[in-house]
């Protein structure tokens, strides 16, 4: 009896183990066999250089994102849309919130597991480029890819080196996003198109005069590099190897301004912004606060969780234009070890290119980069995120040129900096000893 | 001999999932990261052997290390002593013969079961919040509010509470070993009129020394390696001012966020290095405070 229970109990371990095995085997089989046949199909492809048309043999293409519900539930839509017109290609998506996307895409990496396609963002790019994660897409250009609405520059924001490793989909650009009826009641009549940097402190003043933040702050990344755009710098060095201005004034400059914002509680305090529980406690939002410095991209949901209307802003002057650029606001890319390179690219094609697609994901990437979808989308488009087009088209006008990819390790130049402006907050440092830290450290991180 | 050969047989079947998911999960990365420890390595390019470099920069060079060294050490030997001695209160009030008992030792137990978990730690965030019920009860007591996740210290001390609130498994093994002190000793003691202090210091503690010892060392090692509560309160960054970048924080950022997997790999072997030595001072020093009914009351 004994004996028996014992035996059957072993058998069902091993058949447990079986199917914990097989279960792993039969995938890893069954990729295998899947991209053995991409692979004869876009041979196929190539040698009869057919219009790519995968009715030969089924691809699985993974895909992965980052973003909240609203861009995961659209994305999986243009997913399942794109299954249907394609037949034979399978999309496996997967999608995490911005931090975990990182610390996910981290390991695959080094496990040569990327998926097919992967959003990239500016401050990884280069550090997944120059370590051969990603592939270059010129092959794709004009083949797999339908450049013919999207302008060069556009195309081009995704170069790293001598290659184009992500597809931009959609631009961005920084500006001041404001609610005009708390502007009236701290005694502004408006935001002019040409305000600058001491209007900027004027204004605050007003605010705190009327017992209302001005703004919530600047994420020191973004706004320094602004900054120093406007004084004919860069946060980078063009070529990647350190910081692109020499004059730690600029740094002490700036930041003090920041520190002083804080000091007059026209900015609030960090320990007040670290105690917010997410984005719907932010002061703007509650109509406590006048406006947000942000991405042009992240005007509409601020509209969506505030009561409040808003309207934009160009950034504080001098040197508005120099100060300003497009940002490509995420790119997609392709993973060098994806095994339907050919197929991921049509993917991509489709995202930038199709109308029908697009009226999904409404700009919610940044401004489409196709002339052809954002005319299409026009008509599409709510009042604000008519206005986000309408402000991108403003900075075209009033930009210039980007510049060189973040360099590798500018996601830790990142932190350092939001650490050091956050100390310079708290009043633990002084921007002066700050600007000194800040060199000593990025020039470790950066030289390496 | 076959019924033995066959008997041990099935012992290996039975242990087999364990040592091979223990091979493939445990030991060959620990032999994986003690080499990883000696290069410089980002995960993409292959290892680039650097020697102690990565040792030397810990302690030399990288101020955020120190910094995150040192409140961890607060975050144990605060938190550790605090939890083992709420653990022992609220044992004590257990081991008192009443029918609700059982009732009780399932709730103050439940914290530990769900302890580690990211619910928890997200509850935690609301407790604390700027509406939450902490602020609300010290308003009602007329303090001011306190910003429990803009300060630093305020943070750390945030997490020092919530690991002292998870004082379950601790409490557990309390309650056993109070169990097994022989009730002749307190009736002994009361008939020669020993107060309850006299009792608690000259029969509980010293019967119960062992099990403290048992949940000193246990708890310690398990304090060192807290990662999701500061992971989630901080919201990943271990702010504010890094106030609670426990190690294990800042080696998850040196690992994945930084790709120095070669300095996380060294922090994690001088973090083994730094337990070990605690746990055999603790060790060392038990002689003198733990007393052994079998060594005939020596």
């Amino acid at each position: 009896m004994k004996k028996s229970l014992l035996v059957l109990l072993g058998l069902m371990m091993i058949l447990w183990l079986a199917a914990c095995g097989g279960d792993e085997g039969s995938e890893e089989a069954g990729g295998d066999t899947e991209t053995d046949t991409t692979e004869e199909t876009t041979d196929e492809n190539t040698d009869s250089d057919s219009e790519a048309d995968s009715g030969g043999g089924d691809v699985t293409l993974r895909i992965a994102w980052w973003g909240s519900q609203p861009r995961h539930d659209y994305t999986l839509e243009v997913i399942e849309m794109y299954e249907e017109a394609n037949p034979g290609v399978t999309i496996e998506p997967e999608y995490a919130s911005w931090d975990d996307y990182w610390q996910k895409l981290a390991p695959q990496a080094a496990a040569n597991e990327l998926p097919d396609i992967l959003a990239m963002d500016l401050s990884y790019l280069s550090q997944y480029a120059d370590n051969g994660q990603l592939a270059d897409l010129n092959p794709f250009l004009g083949n797999q890819i339908d450049v013919e609405n999207i302008s060069e520059d556009v195309v081009n924001g995704g170069t790293v080196g001598d290659g184009i490793y992500g597809f931009n989909l959609g631009v961005n650009a920084v500006g001041f996003h404001y609610n005009p009826e708390l502007l009236a009641e701290a005694g502004i009549d408006e935001i002019p198109e040409n305000w600058t940097w001491e209007d900027y402190q004027e204004m605050s003043q007003k605010a705190v005069d009327a017992g209302v933040f001005f703004d919530t702050g600047f994420q020191a990344d973004v706004f320094f590099n602004y900054y120093l755009r406007q004084n004919g710098k860069r946060l980078y060095a063009e070529d990647g190897s350190g910081l692109g201005y020499k004059d730690d004034q600029l740094f002490v400059d700036f930041f003090s301004m920041v520190q002083e914002q804080v000091e007059t509680e026209a900015t609030p305090t960090p320990d007040y912004l670290a105690q917010l529980a997410g984005p719907e406690d932010d002061p703007t939002v509650k109509g406590e606060g006048i406006g947000i410095f942000q991405w042009s991209n992240q005007f509409v949901g601020l509209e969506d969780i505030s009561e409040h209307e808003f309207e934009m802003a160009p950034m504080p002057g001098p040197n508005v234009a120099d100060g300003l650029f497009l940002k490509p606001s995420m790119f997609f890319s392709v993973s060098e070890n994806s095994e339907a390179k050919e197929e991921a690219a049509k993917f991509i094609s489709y995202f930038v290119n199709d109308v029908e697609a697009n009226k999904l994901i409404l700009g919610d990437r940044g401004v489409p980069v196709s002339s052809v979808v954002k005319e299409a989308l026009k008509e599409e488009v709510s009042a604000s995120q008519a206005e986000v087009f309408e402000y991108v088209e403003w900075v075209e006008e009033n930009s210039t040129e980007m510049g060189a990819a973040d360099p590798a390790g500018a996601g830790e130049i990142i932190e350092l900096l939001s650490n050091l402006s956050e100390q310079i907050a708290y009043g633990e440092i002084t921007p002066e000893d700050a600007a000194e830290h800040f060199r000593t450290q990025a020039g470790s991180i950066l030289g390496n | 001999m076959q019924t033995n050969m066959k008997q041990n047989l099935w012992g290996y079947i039975f242990i087999g999932p364990f040592i091979i998911g223990f091979l493939a999960f445990t030991i060959i990365p620990i032999i994986a990261s003690f080499y990883f420890s000696f290069t410089s390595y980002d995960l993409f390019n292959a290892p680039r052997w650097i020697g102690l470099d990565n040792f030397k920069e810990m302690f030399t060079s990288d101020p955020r290390y120190l910094h995150s060294l040192k409140i961890t050490f607060i975050y144990v030997f605060v938190g550790v002593p605090l939890r083992l001695i709420f653990a022992l209160v609220v044992a004590m009030l257990l081991n008192t013969a009443s029918r609700a008992v059982g009732l009780y030792r399932t709730l103050y137990y439940l914290p530990s079961l769900i302890g580690g978990s990211v619910a928890v730690a997200i509850m935690w965030r609301n407790i604390f919040g700027d509406d939450g019920i902490v602020n609300i009860a010290l308003l009602s007591m007329g303090i001011d509010p306190v910003r429990w996740f803009g300060n630093p210290t305020a943070a750390l001390w945030m997490l020092i509470f919530l690991s002292v609130w998870q004082f379950g498994s601790s409490m557990l093994i309390f309650l056993a070993g109070l169990k097994s002190i022989p009730q002749s000793y307190y009736e002994a003691a009361s008939v020669d009129g020993a107060s309850f202090f006299q009792k608690f210091f000259n029969i509980t503690i010293p019967m119960l020394s062992p099990v403290i010892l048992f949940n000193a060392i246990m708890q310690t090692i398990a304090a060192f390696m807290t990662f999701v509560p500061a992971f989630i309160i901080s919201k990943g960054t271990g702010g504010p001012l890094d106030g609670t970048l426990l190690y294990s924080l800042y080696l998850f950022k040196q690992g994945f966020e930084f790709f120095h997997m070669g300095y996380a790999s060294a922090m994690a072997w001088v973090m083994l290095i730094i337990i070990a030595i605690l746990t055999s001072l603790i060790f060392l020093s038990s002689k003198y405070w733990v007393h052994y009914e079998s060594e005939g009351g020596k």
